[in-house]
């Protein structure tokens, strides 16, 4: 067991766990917030997907001993009151179908956005291409980033 | 799914007043927010309701102005929760900002609940639009009574019932105490509206859990955490049809976190506190297995069905003959099995993301053997697609209601409440999966209708059961790829050809994608335009043009024109997005990979080696939505069995190469 401390949505955490623990499981069964998923537990589907420092990263593959220090942000840290600039979209475009991917299909969008502004649509590809949606709403996430892109950003 | 409707829509002979506690147990609620505007707590949230009129049991109203809604289908991406409540809210003149929405438990009073075969507008039209036009009955007549006027010069909109001969007028919560006192009329001797005065049906109204999902709040099956809860992982046979010999718990009740380590009816379960300490104690657990269809492979399978198909084939010159495959093919819905349970001494509870919760309470209720009240409730299903139809095509088969069992058998074992939890691994390994199968299809090639089909298909003892559409998927596939052989071997156009035997409503959709695909027109060089038609179940007529390039062996598709016609529209813009989502589900199933089986083991086991479409493989999808007054059809199954056939044609058109595999075999376009 070691303590590992790391900020969690904008507020100082402490938890006290295996180092080895997927940030995944620690978030959902010892935080207790379930905003993210799990969808394969190999980082090949991108639904447990969180920004570490910004970075959009696979929970379920992050060792939580690599949050020691850094700022973690889940789907339930991205904004106060569910109005980011990409949620506001997602909810415009009627992106979600059954809606397990999208926060992680949020939150990947949300790192891309963080870094460039004006992302064209092979730049929106490449970034996305690691989130999984089995009910096929990609050609919604498209048009909900470019949404944000056109009004102004994140 | 296609089922007889074994229950009438509901169990009784007509709605009845119900006595209804509110929020009782039920777990997904959501407030709707006004359209456009941000969300804005409504007057319910600064003050609950003291009295209620429930006119029937999916609909309340309450002395607060809110109106609870009840949906009894489960909402599996499908758009099933926004699109009754529209149903229901319409008729009864409801302000949509005051409606929160419940998911019905698995309850016979709601009549029947299994979520499949596309049934559930199909079957709940008329059914709910009367549900609510008798609620709205009733609190016009109580204005009137106590307005002493007679109760045709009142109407309702919008949450109030208002005078046309004066400026009386009464909101909805104001006429609950008045409501309640009146008795309920029998639906035949209400009114629908006219469709001029529709407010939400034929509109595309937001979903309901639109901002619950991309805010985190949604809850579905995994994500369900009760008092005291403990996790559990469950080892399953690695081979179809094996069974425990023997295990040693040491190694994973030496995992801190894990608590017990239980054996089931089809595995070892290893309980734990957590996700992760389940999942490390199964990889420590020593399990020996025995049994199961050692020889059992694919491969050889699929020699045995052609041998089957062939025989007997027509032979002669006139005659066009040609096979078609369809590969296993698993379901992979994002969110992996699970199943939470609960069982006490005299009671237990369920939460399952199912599709069929009263098959799933039944299960529940045969492994707790308990007396006392039980309850089963449905979070939101992150995906489904036949998946959690819970019925297997090898007849009674113990994988049906598996992952409801296993929670259930564990729960009763350890006397807490438990979540079972499938990895990717667990899904794919223990999928009910597309059954393999080939189709021959013959036709003289004087007359079209002399069409002939005759399909082989694997009866176990791998398990199959139903998958987005079911058999429709080589249905469309094999008679619509022969359709195009077909044109090809006699020199005609699909689409004339298809006119010939097709029915006008089926033809105008294959018009309108013809059309709106501009059909004859040129194309670049190397690029292929081919067409489909079908309807799933025979109900709702889909066609699809789809554009096609070959490069270097691998296909892209470049533009998908979908027409559909589905009957009176509820929600445009969700079947709209049902058959983007249908087109990129039904490209994943013929452009990846089959799920193969060789010593009697699913050789497969997640994304990477079961790939699904990604982002950067999407075509653009047009969507043209046929405008009607029939009654509405189902939206779920109707697009993915169209866009394969017509890829495969569009494939042909631009290489000359003809496919008959889904998914297609990468070297037969090499």
């Amino acid at each position: 067991m070691t303590e590992i401390s790391f900020n969690f949505n904008g507020k100082k955490q402490k938890v006290d766990i295996e180092p080895d623990t997927p940030l995944l499981w620690v978030i959902r069964d010892t935080l207790g917030f379930t905003g993210t998923k799990y969808g394969c537990g190999i980082g090949s589907c991108g639904a447990c997907t969180v920004l570490l420092d910004g970075e959009a990263v696979r929970s379920c593959i992050t060792p939580v001993s690599l949050v020691e220090g850094k700022k973690v942000v889940t789907i339930e840290g991205l904004s106060k009151n569910g109005d980011h600039p990409l949620q506001k979209a997602w909810v415009e475009e009627q992106v979600s179908q059954c809606g397990y991917c999208q926060p992680g299909q949020i939150l990947t969008a949300a790192a891309l956005l963080g870094k460039n502004s004006k992302p064209t649509d092979d730049e929106i590809k490449t970034a996305m291409v690691g989130n999984l949606c089995r009910c096929g709403t990609y050609l919604r996430i498209t048009k909900a980033i470019r949404r944000v892109i056109e009004e102004g950003g994140v | 799914m296609r089922m007889p409707n074994a229950k009438p829509p509901i169990n009784r002979r007509d709605f009845i007043k119900v006595t209804f506690v509110a929020g009782a147990g039920m777990i997904i609620a959501v407030a709707l927010p006004g359209c456009g505007k941000k969300a804005s707590p409504g007057p319910f949230l600064q003050k609950e309701a003291q009295e209620w009129f429930t006119p029937n049991v999916f609909i309340s109203v309450g002395d607060n102005e809110q109106i609870t809604i009840t949906v009894h289908r489960q909402e599996l991406g499908q758009g099933v929760r926004t699109a009754l409540t529209q149903i229901l809210a319409d008729e009864l003149c409801a302000k949509w900002e005051n409606i929160r929405v419940l998911q019905a438990p698995a309850d016979d009073e709601y009549g029947d609940q299994l979520t499949g075969g596309s049934q559930s507008i199909q079957n709940n039209y008329a059914f709910l639009r009367k549900a609510g036009a008798v609620g709205r009955e009733v609190l016009i007549r109580a204005a009137a009574e106590s307005w002493g006027v007679d109760k045709a010069t009142c109407y309702a909109e919008n949450g109030m019932v208002f005078h046309k001969d004066s400026d009386k007028k009464e909101s909805f919560g104001k006429l609950v105490a008045l409501a309640v006192k009146q008795d309920v009329p029998f639906s035949a001797s209400v009114d629908n509206k006219i469709p001029a005065d529709l407010m939400f049906i034929g509109k595309s109204m937001q979903r309901v859990d639109g901002f619950d999902i991309v805010t985190g709040k949604a809850i579905y099956g995994l994500d369900v955490r009760v008092q005291g809860m403990l996790f559990a992982t469950v080892a399953h046979s690695p081979m179809i049809g094996g069974k425990v010999s023997s295990y040693k718990p040491e190694g994973a009740l030496g995992v801190k976190g894990v608590k017990q380590v239980v054996p089931i009816s089809n595995g070892v379960a290893v309980v734990a506190d957590s996700t992760w300490a389940a999942l490390q104690g199964r990889q420590a657990l020593e399990v020996t297995w025995e049994g199961g269809a050692a020889d059992l492979s694919s491969d050889t399978q699929e020699k045995d069905l052609f041998a089957q198909a062939s025989r007997n084939a027509p032979d002669s010159p006139e005659d066009l003959t040609a096979y078609y495959t369809v590969s296993y093919m698993s379901h992979v819905p994002m969110e992996p099995m699970n199943c939470l349970a609960d069982v006490r001494e005299d009671s237990f509870e369920v939460w399952a993301p199912t599709q069929n919760p009263q098959g799933a309470l039944d299960k529940a209720t045969q492994v707790a053997k308990v007396k006392g009240t039980k309850r089963l409730n449905v979070p939101l299903v992150g995906g489904a697609f036949g998946r959690r139809l819970e019925l297997s095509l090898n007849g009674a088969s113990p994988v049906s209601v598996d992952y409801v069992r296993e929670a259930t058998e564990i729960s009763k074992s350890i006397g807490t409440p438990v979540q079972v939890v499938w990895t990717r691994e667990d899904d794919i390994h223990n999928d009910m999966f597309h059954p393999l199968s080939i189709t021959r299809v013959s036709a003289k090639l004087a007359d079209i209708k002399t069409l002939k089909t005759f399909r082989s298909q694997v009866s176990g003892p791998v398990p199959t059961g139903n998958f987005r559409a079911v058999n429709m998927i080589p249905e469309a596939f094999s008679h619509e790829i022969f359709v195009d052989e077909f044109a090809v071997a006699t020199g005609t156009d699909p689409i004339a050809l298809r006119q010939t035997f097709l029915r006008e409503r089926a033809f105008a959709v294959v018009q309108l994608a013809a059309e709106k695909a501009g059909w004859g027109s040129s194309m670049a060089a190397g690029m292929g335009r081919g067409i489909a038609y079908h309807a799933t179940w025979g109900v709702t007529h889909v066609a699809q043009v789809a554009e096609v390039s070959v490069e270097n062996g691998q296909v892209k598709v470049h533009r998908v024109v979908c027409a559909v016609d589905c009957g009176v529209v509820v929600n445009p813009d969700i079947v709209k997005a049902q058959m983007e989502g249908g087109i990129v589900f039904g490209l994943s199933c013929l452009l990846k990979k089959p799920i193969t089986i060789s010593g009697g083991k699913v050789q497969q086991s997640n994304f990477n080696d079961f790939p699904i479409l990604r982002i950067d493989e999407i075509p653009d999808v047009e969507v043209y939505i046929a405008e009607s007054d029939e009654s509405p059809t189902g939206i779920g199954e109707m697009s993915n069995p169209v866009i394969a056939p017509a890829v495969i044609n569009a494939i042909f058109a631009a290489t000359g190469k003809r496919l008959r595999t889904m998914p297609i075999r990468p070297e037969e376009l090499s």
